[in-house]
């Protein structure tokens, strides 16, 4: 064989791996597709049919849940986020601020706000987390359900979260993050599906997130839903809507969650602690705690669940800037590395179910993967085409193919979410949603894949990266 | 590009594979993307026509319910005839189509879920006037069960009772909103026995059921509660003994306590940490000496339940025997139930409180103090 069929056969070899990559893909998201579909039509259907959060409401027999928000350097809108938590509409609840040593006036404000005083608290340390500094309650028995702790500053959420883990009383708890702004029927939405299985565990279950940029909030409550006006933020409202609408709950439906996300879940405590809690040294934690509660339970021959519901519970401010979602994406891809690396064990191994079956082997190829995949097909391209060897119109129907593919999905999405729920009040909101596909392609995930190529390269050369400060506004009074 | 690919249009056969393959899912994908945005256009225009209507006739309705129904005050003495007259007035034009029909039924149950007596009993009565049971009993007939469990929905709400030959095979649905649904009916309209699918429910109650259930089971009036030991007693599915353990505190029956202490021998230690609790619950100090007998054989959550009745109990019989769980146990969640149960029996400042709070570990003193906290709640 000489040199220039070696080269033939390579490049005949790439081409068809890549196309099977690449058609395997496609039809990954058109099962998804079809899955959500389904997935969101049973939740609509059997939402519409009664008064169900009434029942919940009054109901003694409703398990109680903790609320754990850990905030770091909050001061500027800690009165008013907690303010927004303890408005959740639930029998039985608590919530929990964790102030992880906070340089500024965050605890001061608390302590003032809500006529905290130190008490003496039974705090047992299931999980290793920094030192706690305190816990505090208040006097004032219209925040009996508020309790504080101030701990050492561990660097990490998880390190914080952890610590209000050890503090719950409940056997439930939702994470979320304190600039986060829930829907008030947050709780009762969360703990249905847990009250629903008749059969399995249910360790987790998450809901929708959105952007806040271009919401109206008054008093921590969303009164107006807006998609951002502008275009980065957009770009990353139609990822989340595609990400949990048509992803998260066409995987919901086959019981093959790969994540409940960081800004809103709830978990099974016990599940949870005895996995080990969350992974302060995890760039991807909400991600890392999944996985490793799923290898528990599957380990322990736990018959577990993971669900999603596709309302909207959770509006998150999201990087309006380049720098500041650069530093987000690039956190995410690290997080993905390194999760992969320490949990390659269950790759493909059928002991572990669908996680090591299905989820595992996705998130290796479809996730990690693709950045890595396209950025080597892009350098090929450019190759074929310095040495003219490329077909171009083939080349630019293939292009076309994918493109056209990538608006539908994405539309799809769009659509499920439209179908389901009418969150956005003009025709103008939902057009301006609309058109998103048609750049996000050209525009918005070049980014991505280079920010995660960036993350990688961290993760491989061992930076060490520090949590960012995502500079937010906040969502103090009507903001239009 | 497309003058290129014109000779190929009369051999596709004579394209690469790949690009075969490319051009049937570009066509599939502009087809679905342009069916997609069809499917909003028609969404939106539909919410927005629906809208329009419920905005138009909602007034309406309300209008005359209130004209008519809540602020008549002549209903109160009416015979059957002025019922008839009522029911004139709604029987307009605007009113005859099947969806207005629809919002009618909707807006008669708002009105009926706030107002009772009198009012609601002629809220009922302009239902059947109007024959608006018809489209509901049309709902029950059809195939699809969410229709089947609006009907059901709209019965309950209105009070008009259903065959229960009509509603005992749905109790059992594989279909769980359905089957749910016609649980509460059936406990809610049942002339005869409205307990009666207890004995014959095959699959468990889930934890949703025994919420909905226990919300219907309590607040119904007129509804006759049986004495539920006889499921505890007889019922092979645990849910339901578990959910009639918590009926029986609820309704405090003390009629029920021998079939519980019967329960602390079962083999299920979740059903037997359940029995422990109502127990403690329903203060059957009997039992006391029983459960001290019997905690050392226990799993954990039974234990914890264990120190919880006695707590719940105020038995100083056995306080050296929580005081020992208290200063010696290795579990922090049996310690700390254990000093719940010593405050509960003894109120801070008492001799026992103040020698445990010199005495005890550092640990111990500190979870004693939490549990004396009244700022704590657990």
């Amino acid at each position: 064989m000489d040199e220039r069929d070696i080269w033939d056969w390579t490049g005949v070899f790439f081409e068809s791996t890549i196309f099977i990559y690449g058609l395997v893909l496609l039809l990954v998201y058109a099962l998804l597709a079809i899955l959500s579909f389904y997935a969101i039509r049973k939740y609509t259907q059997s939402a519409s049919l009664s008064d169900q959060h009434h029942d919940l409401l009054a109901s003694p027999l409703a398990p109680g849940i903790t609320v754990l928000a850990p905030a770091y350097n909050e001061g500027l809108t800690i009165i008013q986020n907690v303010r927004s938590l303890m408005t959740l509409n639930y029998p039985e609840f608590e919530v929990i601020i964790v102030n992880d040593g906070s340089a500024d006036d965050t605890l001061e404000k608390l302590v003032e706000e809500f006529d905290l005083i130190k008490v003496d608290f039974a705090y047992n340390i299931r999980i290793i987390t920094q030192p706690v500094r305190g816990l505090y309650k208040s006097t004032n028995p219209a925040y009996s359900k508020l309790l504080i702790i101030d701990k050492v500053n561990g660097k990490s959420k998880a390190d914080a979260v952890n610590a209000g883990i050890n503090a719950a009383a409940y056997d439930y708890f939702v994470c979320t993050d304190v600039d986060c702004i829930l829907h008030t029927d947050t709780l009762l939405e969360l703990i249905k599906p847990v009250l629903q299985e008749p059969k399995k565990r249910m360790i987790a279950v998450g809901a929708t997130l959105r952007l806040a940029n271009s919401c109206e909030f008054d008093e921590g409550v969303m009164v107006r839903m807006r998609p951002p006006q502008q275009w980065l933020p957009r770009f990353q409202e139609v990822e989340y809507i595609r990400s949990f609408v048509l992803g998260k709950m066409g995987w919901s439906r086959i019981n093959s969650v790969p994540n409940v996300s960081g800004g809103l879940g709830l978990f099974d405590k016990e599940i949870a602690i005895r996995a080990g809690g969350y992974d302060s040294k995890s760039f991807g934690e909400d991600m890392e705690l999944m996985f490793r509660m799923c290898r528990f339970s599957k380990d322990n021959g736990i018959n577990y669940a993971i669900r999603y519901i596709p309302k909207t519970l959770c509006w998150t401010e999201g990087p309006a800037s380049i720098k500041i979602f650069k530093r987000q994406r690039t956190r995410w891809a690290k997080g993905l590395a390194q999760l992969m690396y320490a949990h390659f064990s269950m790759f493909l191994r059928p002991r572990y179910g669908r996680m090591g079956m299905v989820v595992l082997p996705y998130n290796f190829f479809f996730e990690l993967l693709a950045p890595i995949i396209e950025a080597v097909g892009v350098v090929f391209y450019v190759l074929m085409a310095i040495f003219g060897v490329i077909n171009w119109p083939f080349a630019l129907l293939l292009l076309v193919f994918v493109y056209t593919y990538a608006i539908m999905i994405t539309t799809l999405a769009i659509v499920w979410d439209q179908l389901a729920f009418r969150y956005y009040r003009t025709w103008r909101e939902v057009g301006q949603l609309c058109i998103m596909p048609f750049f996000e392609f050209l525009l918005y995930h070049p980014m991505i894949v280079v920010f995660s190529l960036v993350g990688y390269w961290d993760f491989l050369t061992g930076k060490k990266g520090a949590w960012g400060n995502m500079q937010r506004q906040g969502f103090g009074g009507v903001k239009k | 590009m497309v003058e290129w690919l014109l000779p190929y249009y009369k051999d596709i056969g004579g394209l690469p594979v790949v690009v075969q393959i490319a051009l049937v899912f570009i066509l599939l994908a502009i087809c679905f993307t342009l069916l997609a945005y069809f499917s909003i256009l028609r969404g939106r225009y539909r919410g927005y026509v629906r809208a329009k209507r419920q905005n138009r006739l909602n007034p309406i309705i309300d209008g005359l319910i209130v004209e008519h129904i809540v602020m008549n005050e002549a209903l109160n003495k009416a015979k059957a005839a002025e019922h008839e007259s009522v029911a004139m007035h709604f029987q307009l034009p605007e009113l005859e189509p099947k969806w207005a029909r629809q919002l009618l039924i909707d807006r008669i149950i708002d009105f009926r879920k706030n107002i009772r007596g009198t009012v609601g009993e002629a809220l009922r009565t302009l239902y059947l006037d109007l024959e608006l049971d018809r489209d509901t009993q049309r709902k029950l007939k059809s195939g699809s069960w969410n229709k089947k469990v609006q009907a059901l929905n709209e019965y309950v709400s209105m009070g008009v009772p259903v065959a229960d030959v009509t509603l005992l095979p749905l109790t059992n649905s594989r279909n769980r909103e359905l089957r749910s649904a016609a649980r509460h009916a059936y406990i809610k309209l049942s002339r005869n026995e409205p307990f009666k699918f207890f004995d014959v429910v095959s699959d468990n109650l889930l934890m949703w059921d025994q919420v909905e259930l226990f919300r219907i089971i309590t607040t119904t009036e007129k509804i006759v509660i049986p004495n539920f030991a006889r499921w505890i007693t007889y019922s092979t599915n645990k849910s339901v003994v578990s959910f009639c353990l918590k009926l029986v505190v609820h309704f405090n029956q003390t009629a029920a306590i021998p079939a519980i202490i019967k329960l602390l021998g079962t083999k299920d230690h979740y059903l037997r940490a359940d029995a422990i609790s109502a127990l403690g619950k329903l203060e059957v100090n009997e039992v006391e000496h029983d459960l001290v007998e019997m905690y050392n054989n226990q799993p954990l959550n039974c234990q914890i339940e264990i120190l919880k009745a006695l707590g719940r109990l105020k038995g100083k019989a056995h306080l050296d025997f929580v005081k020992k769980e208290f200063l010696h146990a290795s579990d922090f969640e049996v310690r700390k139930n254990a000093a719940r149960a010593i405050v509960n029996m003894y109120p801070s400042g008492s001799p026992v409180v103040e020698e445990l709070l010199v005495s005890a570990t550092e640990e111990n003193q500190l979870i004693l103090r939490h549990c004396m906290n009244p700022l704590i709640k657990h």
